[in-house]
């Protein structure tokens, strides 16, 4: 195969990706963690932990802008290029939701809250967790039917999200935990968030494949 | 999340497409199942293609693909060579290139070519556009149509002050746009172009791919090039050709693909070219 330096720097950019994807993943974990435990250290550690993954996304978009510049790539390796740039930038975003989550939950730490809701956020937080995992694979497999099976994991969550303002309602005259309803209001928007990203890097491996970009149902409304 | 349904038919003006600049509307070479041999040997097997008005199509292709043999076809060029044999039809606007009474240097006239290295006579800059039009009688008003073709041709402001200088005290980029303007003094309809750049330094290549997009507002151009970047740059269309191996060893061109130079280049149809215009070819 001819272009050998120009795949070995395919190769890198790639796993790159699949690397901000761990991170961002650790990112999402910790925050789950810390709203399951009201563990505010880990908030911090969380909040923190967002420079690694801008760094590594930095790194990754200075790596596209190198080989786009040098290599002019063209047809498969361009879009391969363009869906690792466009994924990257969603996980980056994975990464600042994961961090809105820990804040939002060291915010209420000492509110008082309801733990029936507690425990359906955090299901929606590892059915979140599942999606990215799955985008990230069927991405490095170029796997566009597992790609494609995100859309109904995302309608799982996305459902769940709308139940949370209807429980908040139900309890928003308790003064003791409206406040803290409300901002689990934001952290449900948030893991929903995460659910609608890893649907987007799904499309980019549909794009890879195919070369065609369509939107897998209404993920991103 | 819920989604709005939208009414795109309500979006009036927003959902209306980019209106085109009317390029492309019509067919200028129709080819079909063209074939070319030279003594017996086929450089090109069964290319079928249409080149529209207005459009710059590009042929794209490692060497011996049968790409310049191709091109030469549409001025007829290759009746200037011993043993060479076109088949197939060649349409141009709905007439056959190689019916009879079909005038060739009439055909050459409406068809010029600029070739790889630029080939001013040796004479001044301004019998150089002339000489055309002279030949073919076009003696009315000589003086603006070398002003009219240099200045197409991007040359008229270096020029204009030393038209009866040699021309072959221009420039390499000078020179090639000296025959772009010879080509164009004689009110042609197409310009055939064969690796019009490759012997250019890269500030007169872009002169030339600048002036091949100002150009094709009023001329039909058909380039070959192997620079792939120059192709992305410049074509409407690109045809890509590659050489197929026969079972008796001998080798020929073939038409692989030919589509917009945007899906060539982003999502072409055929592996081949795929592996062609990302440089994993061979």
């Amino acid at each position: 195969m001819a272009r050998v330096e120009f795949q070995h720097a395919l190769d890198t950019l790639e796993a790159a990706l699949q690397d901000l994807g761990t991170v961002s993943l650790r990112a999402v974990r910790g925050a789950l963690d810390a709203l399951e435990s009201q563990d505010v250290e880990l908030c911090d550690e969380v909040i923190a932990f967002d420079d690694e993954i801008d760094d590594r996304y930095h790194r990754l978009e200075k790596m596209v802008a190198q080989l786009l510049a040098l290599e002019t790539p063209v047809a498969g390796d361009l879009r391969l290029v363009l869906a690792i740039l466009h994924g990257g930038i969603h996980l980056e975003r994975i990464g600042d939701q994961s961090v809105t989550i820990a804040k939002l939950t060291k915010l209420s730490a000492t509110l008082q809250q309801r733990a029936g809701l507690v425990e359906g956020l955090h299901e929606m937080g590892e059915r979140a967790e599942e999606m990215v995992r799955v985008a990230l694979d069927s991405f490095a497999s170029r796997d566009v039917a597992r790609a494609r099976s995100l859309v109904e994991l995302d309608e799982l969550i996305d459902r769940t999200n709308r139940r949370v303002a209807g429980q908040v309602l139900e309890f928003v005259d308790d003064p003791a935990s409206a406040e803290w309803g409300m901002r689990m209001i934001v952290v449900s928007r948030c893991i929903e968030r995460i659910g609608d990203n890893a649907v987007d890097i799904g499309e980019q491996t549909e794009f890879v494949v195919t070369g065609e970009f369509r939107e897998f149902g209404d993920a991103s409304h | 999340m819920t989604t709005p349904e939208i009414d795109r038919t309500r979006l009036g003006a927003l959902a209306e497409p980019a209106s085109g600049d009317g390029r492309g509307d019509d067919v200028v070479f129709d080819v079909r199942d063209l074939s070319v041999s030279y003594s017996g040997n086929v450089a090109l097997k069964d290319a079928t293609l249409q080149v529209r008005e207005n459009y710059v199509t590009a042929f794209i292709g490692p060497s011996g693909c049968g790409k310049s043999t191709f091109i030469r076809v549409f001025n007829r060029m290759n009746d200037l060579i011993d043993g060479a044999r076109v088949e197939g039809t060649v349409l141009y606007h709905d007439r056959d290139l190689y019916g009879d009474g079909v005038d060739p240097v009439e055909v050459r006239r409406r068809i010029g070519m600029v070739f790889q290295k630029p080939n001013p006579f040796p004479k001044s800059i301004y019998d150089n556009i002339a000489f055309g039009p002279r030949v073919l009688g076009m003696k009315k008003g000589l003086d603006e149509r070398v002003e009219r073709a240099l200045q197409s041709a991007a040359l008229w402001d270096e020029v204009k002050d030393r038209l009866k200088e040699n021309a072959l005290g221009l420039s390499g980029g000078q020179q090639q746009r000296l025959c772009i303007a010879r080509a164009i003094a004689v009110e042609p309809d197409v310009i055939l172009m064969d690796e019009p750049a490759s012997a250019l330094d890269p500030i007169s290549t872009s002169r030339i791919e600048d002036l091949i997009h100002d150009l094709k507002r009023s001329y039909t151009i058909v380039i070959v090039t192997h620079n792939m970047q120059q192709a992305a740059r410049v074509a409407d269309m690109t045809a890509f050709f590659s050489v197929e191996v026969r079972d008796d060893g001998g080798r020929h061109g073939v038409l692989v693909e030919y589509d917009r130079t945007t899906k060539i280049f982003t999502n072409p149809s055929d592996r081949r070219t795929e592996d062609y215009v990302t440089g994993r070819f061979g």
